[in-house]
């Protein structure tokens, strides 16, 4: 038997009232009194493209969340994306982006304080993250596999701004020049925005998966993770590479000419 | 040692003429079509050419005046032939006369100068 009751004011100590009429709860029982609390409704968060996470890599998804918004109180959607949802622990960062039209709030140091995990932070309103998913295919691999807050809908149509394909381009180039020095999660990045750009003109699905694959097809490799690890064939990759990036590059320099923006 | 030094002296040369072609053909695009982008390599070219200067002697204090002319004169060839380029692709809007300011900034910026 369970009675609610109500704490009331005395003189020299509080009490609860019980009903004199009960089946149960005898004069000298002892009894447990505890706050009757409104059951927490604790909402699920929305997963895209990611097949399993950790126990404990959710438990600090949640903590996460629950940081952005004792911080940020009207903010669209929370995204967590990057190699933090990828399979095991070998990840940098944590990548945190947060949509809302509000005055950013940096709230890295929290999040890093409480997690122990150094964060990568990207604050957008609205119209920029849909401006970004429609001319830029990073925005697309980011959002490919994600755990968000709310719901993400996408409604955007893709447009292709050569100019800015260019631009984004230009950043996988220093790997001709740089091969020795960058470490092999640089050397991913690099290589994965020089194909996203590539699919993205030539009017492929792109997502993180799909971008990976590509990549092993084109370097012939067994494993993405062999540029992760830094173990590629410099002389054999770069051949590839090279191609490749003059391939895309004459693209691009194409639809610039062709009086695209 | 001194073909060691040429080495990192080009390798820097080619990262920094990089991050200034960068920063001219961001200068052709409508400013809002430059949104925050997600990709954190996006000042990788600034960032390798950070490391090879910390690299190249006198690390805290600007460089020999033939150093100077040398490293300025190879990164404005570099930065005008990536330019040209375009322009001669049907790339419009691209101002070649900023290169030599910018050239000097980023250079002030690194130390070299």
């Amino acid at each position: 038997m369970e009675i609610i009751a109500k704490i009331s004011k005395g003189s020299k100590m509080d009490q609860i009232y019980i009903p004199k009429n009960r089946t149960s709860f005898a004069i000298g029982n002892y009894v447990i009194v505890k706050p009757l609390e409104t059951e927490k409704i604790i909402k699920k968060p929305y997963f895209y493209g990611v097949k399993n996470v950790e126990l404990v890599k959710l438990r600090m998804i949640e903590e996460v969340f629950s940081i952005i918004e004792k911080k940020i109180v009207n903010y669209d959607n929370i995204i967590i994306t990057g190699s933090f949802l990828d399979n095991g622990f070998k990840f940098n960062d944590i990548d945190i982006l947060i949509i809302s039209n509000e005055k950013p709030v940096d709230i890295s140091k929290d999040v890093e304080e409480r997690t122990g995990i150094k964060v990568h932070l990207i604050l957008l309103d609205n119209k920029s993250l849909m401006r970004g998913i429609s001319i830029d295919p990073l925005y697309k691999i980011m959002l490919s596999k994600c755990v968000s807050k709310k719901r993400i809908i996408l409604n955007v149509k893709k447009e292709i701004n050569y100019k800015i394909l260019d631009l984004h381009l230009l950043k996988s180039k220093i790997l001709l020049d740089n091969f020795d020095i960058l470490n092999g999660n640089e050397k991913y990045y690099l290589i994965r925005n020089m194909v996203a750009i590539y699919l993205f003109i030539k009017n492929k699905i792109i997502s993180k998966d799909k971008v990976d694959d590509e990549i092993k097809k084109m370097f012939k490799l067994s494993d993405i993770n062999e540029i992760k690890e830094n173990i590629l064939n410099k002389k054999e990759f770069l051949k590839k590479y090279k191609k490749m990036y003059n391939k895309t590059f004459d693209l691009i320099m194409d639809g610039i000419k062709n009086g695209a923006k | 040692m001194v073909q060691n030094r040429n080495k990192i002296i080009d390798l820097f040369i080619g990262n920094i003429s990089n991050a200034i072609i960068h920063e001219i053909l961001e200068k052709a695009i409508d400013v809002d079509e430059i949104i925050s982008r997600y990709n954190k390599e996006s000042k990788v070219s600034f960032e390798v050419a950070k490391k090879y200067r910390e690299k190249i002697n006198p690390v805290d204090k600007i460089l020999p005046s033939e150093d100077i002319a040398k490293i300025r004169n190879k990164v404005i060839n570099n930065v005008k032939n990536e330019l040209n380029i375009r322009i001669l692709k049907g790339y419009k809007n691209l101002n070649v006369t900023l290169v030599e300011e910018t050239v000097d900034k980023f250079l002030k910026e690194m130390k070299i100068k």
